[in-house]
C-alpha cells in the first residue's frame, strides 16, 4: 500500500529535532488531514494549531517544503505531485515557536498594537449612526479586508528573516493601507508618518508574500501604495523615496540609469564615500567605468511626451 | 529564432560581462538577437514605489518598439523580466485603454502582440535542452553547481508563470544538458537582497555571506543564477559578506549565459568572467583542467 511520509520539524520550545511519520495514502485529501491522522493514530504529543478547516481562521499556517500555506486547503495530492510521498513539514518561519508547529503571535500582535490596526471613525460618524460607506468606498480595500492573519506572508519574507528589528510583518503594512484608504478613517496622515519609522523602504521586493498569501492579498503592493503616498505628501527625505525618485529622473533625463548619479541621489555624497572600498573593486573589475554618460535613447522625446501625459493622468 | 532584445541597464553598467556572454551564446546557437533601438529603463522595481502609472507606460513604450520590430522580447534580467510582464499584464487585463491614450502623446501603439520572455525561458521552451546538449562541446563535467533563481524569476507565480514556482527544475536541467551536476543548495529560492542594497544594507551584506556559506557547504564549485542583478550582488558584495558569516572560500557567481557559454567552448575571458570579483582564478583553473 502507498505509504506517505511526513518529516515533521519538531520543537520542545528549546531542543529541535525531526520526527518521521508513515501513513498510508487516501485520495482527495488535505496537508491538515496528515497532521490529524498522525496525532489521531500514530502520536498523541504532536502538536499543530487548526480551527475552522475552511481557510477562514488562519490558524493551520505551516510550511510545506519551506513553503507558507495553509494546511487545511491545500489538497495533500498537488504537494505529492509537487514534492514526492515524503513532506518535510515545520512551523511558519519568522515567529517564536513554542512547541513543534505552534508559534507565538504575541509580538506580532504588539507590531499590529502598535500600528493602531482599527478604525479611528471620523468625527462625522457617531455611536447611533454608525460608520457608513459605500459599497465603491468599501471595494477598494475588500481584498486587504480579507487578510486572515494566517502569518504565511510573514514566514517568506526575506526581510523579516534578515532582521526583524527594523521592519513589520507585511500583513501589518497591508492593514496599515486599508485603514489609510478606508474612506471612514481620520487618521491616514498620522499612520503614514508613524509607518515611515517602521521600516517602509526595507522591503527588499522579494514578492514572497505576495506569492503566499492564501487569500489573495499583496501586501508587497500595499508597501508600495504606501510609500507612493509618503511621497505625494512629501516625505521625500529618505533613502528609499531618494532611491525610487532617481529612477524616474534617470528615465526622464536620458531613459537610462546612470549608475554612479544614482548612487549619489540616492545615498547622498556622504554615503557614496563610504561605498569607496566597493567602487574601486568595482572600477579595478572594469565594472565601474566612471566616465560612462549615457546619453539620450533615441526617442527620449517621445518618453518625454509619455511622462508629461503621465503626470497630467494622475492629476486628474 | 529571432528576439527583440531588451538588454537592460545593468548589462550596459555594471554586468556588461553578461552583454558579452549574452550576445556570445546567442551568436554560437543560432539565436539571432536584435537590440531594441530606444529601450528604456524597466523602472528596476523601484519605478512604481514613485509612479505606478509611469513604470506601466514607459513599460508599454518598451513592449510597443519590440511589436513594430515583429518579435517577441527577450531580456536576461530577471527584474527587467518581471516589470515588462507585469505592464503587460496590465495592459492586457483593463489598462489598455488608458495607457494607450498616454502613449499617443509620443506617437506610439501598445498592441500586445509580443510576449515578454527570458534567456533561461527561451533556452528550455524554445531552443529545447536537446538542441542545447547537441551544441555542448565542453561537456562541464565534474562541475558541481548551485542553482540559484533568485526572486523575480519565479514571482509571483501569477505573472512568472514558466514553471512551479515552489520546486522550479529549469535551471538544474540546464546544468545537466551541459554536462555539470547541481548540487542540493540551500539557498536557491531566496532573495539576494539587491533591491535593498540601500535601505538595508547590512541585510543584503548578510545575506550575501549565508549564501555563498551554503553553496560552499553544499559543495557547489560555482553558483549559477539567470539574474545579473543577483550575480553582481552575490559576486561583488562578497567579501564583505564572507567577514560577517565567518567564511573564507571565495564562491565564484556565474550568469546563465556564462555557464552556457563555457560547455560552448569558449574560455572565461571571452566570457567575461575576468570582470568578476569572487573566485575568478577558481573558475578559471577548473576549466581549464577540463
Amino acid at each position: 500500500m502507498r505509504q506517505i511520509t511526513y518529516k515533521i520539524e519538531r520543537s520542545d520550545g528549546a531542543k529541535s529535532f525531526v520526527a518521521a511519520y508513515s501513513f498510508p495514502y487516501q485520495p482527495g485529501k488535505t496537508v491538515l488531514w496528515g497532521l490529524i491522522t498522525i496525532k489521531e493514530t500514530i502520536d498523541p504529543t504532536l502538536a499543530f494549531t487548526a480551527s475552522c478547516r475552511s481557510a477562514i481562521c488562519g490558524a493551520c499556517a505551516v510550511r510545506v517544503n519551506g513553503q507558507a500555506l495553509l494546511a487545511c486547503e491545500t489538497p495533500l495530492d498537488a504537494m505529492l505531485e509537487r514534492f514526492g510521498d515524503t513532506l518535510t513539514i515545520g512551523p511558519i518561519q519568522n515567529f517564536k515557536v513554542i512547541r513543534d508547529i505552534v508559534v507565538d503571535w504575541e509580538a506580532k500582535t504588539k507590531h499590529l498594537t502598535e500600528s493602531k490596526t482599527w478604525l479611528i471613525p471620523k468625527d462625522e460618524f457617531n455611536a447611533l449612526q454608525g460608520c457608513h460607506q459605500s459599497a465603491a468606498d468599501f471595494k477598494q480595500i475588500n481584498t486587504q479586508a480579507s487578510c486572515i492573519l494566517c502569518g504565511s506572508c510573514a514566514s517568506e519574507c526575506a526581510k523579516l528573516t534578515a532582521s526583524d528589528q527594523d521592519f513589520l510583518e507585511p500583513f501589518t503594512y497591508s492593514k496599515v493601507w486599508k485603514l489609510v484608504a478606508d474612506t471612514r478613517d481620520k487618521s491616514a496622515p498620522e499612520r503614514l508618518k508613524a509607518i515611515l519609522d517602521k521600516g517602509l523602504w526595507k522591503c527588499m521586493h522579494c514578492v514572497e508574500c505576495v506569492t503566499k498569501c492564501p487569500k489573495g492579498l499583496a501586501p508587497g503592493e500595499d508597501i508600495a501604495r504606501l510609500r507612493r503616498l509618503s511621497i505625494k505628501l512629501g516625505y521625500t527625505n529618505s533613502i528609499g523615496a531618494g532611491h525610487a525618485i532617481a529612477f524616474r529622473k534617470d528615465i526622464e533625463d536620458t531613459g537610462r540609469l546612470n549608475e554612479i548619479k544614482l548612487t549619489l541621489r540616492s545615498i547622498g555624497l556622504l554615503g557614496s564615500i563610504a561605498k569607496f572600498p566597493l567602487a574601486l573593486r568595482l572600477l579595478r573589475r572594469g565594472k565601474l567605468n566612471p566616465f560612462h554618460f549615457p546619453g539620450k535613447v533615441k526617442g527620449h522625446a517621445q518618453i518625454q511626451a509619455i511622462l508629461k501625459a503621465v503626470r497630467e493622468s494622475d492629476q486628474k | 529564432m529571432k528576439y527583440a532584445f531588451f538588454p537592460g541597464c545593468v548589462l550596459e553598467g555594471a554586468a556588461k560581462e553578461n552583454y558579452v556572454a549574452t550576445t556570445t551564446i546567442a551568436k554560437e546557437l543560432g539565436i539571432e538577437l536584435v537590440e531594441i533601438d530606444g529601450w528604456t529603463c524597466c523602472g528596476g522595481s523601484h519605478l512604481q514605489d514613485v509612479d505606478e502609472l509611469g513604470a506601466t507606460a514607459v513599460n508599454a513604450r518598451n513592449i510597443a518598439l519590440a511589436e513594430k520590430m515583429g518579435m517577441p522580447l527577450l531580456t536576461v534580467c530577471s527584474t527587467c523580466t518581471l516589470m515588462l510582464r507585469k505592464a503587460k499584464a496590465n495592459l492586457d487585463n483593463g489598462q489598455l485603454e488608458q495607457i494607450n491614450k498616454i502613449l499617443s502623446t509620443g506617437g506610439i501603439r501598445y498592441n500586445g502582440t509580443s510576449d515578454i520572455t527570458h534567456l533561461l525561458w527561451v533556452l528550455i521552451r524554445d531552443y529545447g535542452l536537446d538542441r542545447l546538449k547537441e551544441r555542448v562541446k565542453r561537456p562541464l563535467t565534474g562541475l558541481n553547481v548551485a542553482a540559484y533563481y533568485g526572486c523575480h524569476i519565479l514571482r509571483p507565480p501569477g505573472i512568472m508563470n514558466l514553471e512551479d514556482h515552489a520546486n522550479p527544475k529549469s535551471l538544474e536541467k540546464i546544468i545537466y544538458a551541459l554536462g555539470a551536476t547541481s548540487v542540493d543548495f540551500g539557498a536557491k529560492l531566496k532573495c539576494c537582497g539587491f533591491h535593498a542594497t540601500y535601505t538595508a544594507s547590512e541585510d543584503m551584506i548578510r545575506i550575501t555571506g549565508e549564501t555563498a556559506k551554503s553553496a560552499v557547504a553544499s559543495g557547489a564549485n560555482c553558483i549559477v543564477t539567470p539574474c545579473p542583478l543577483c550575480q553582481m550582488s552575490l559576486d561583488m558584495n562578497q567579501p564583505e559578506g564572507q567577514a560577517v558569516v565567518g567564511c573564507n572560500q571565495e564562491m565564484p557567481v556565474l550568469h546563465l549565459s556564462q555557464l552556457v557559454g563555457l560547455a560552448l567552448g569558449f574560455s572565461p575571458d571571452q566570457l567575461g568572467m575576468n570582470m568578476h570579483i569572487a573566485g575568478r582564478e577558481l573558475t578559471k583553473e577548473i576549466i581549464a583542467n577540463m
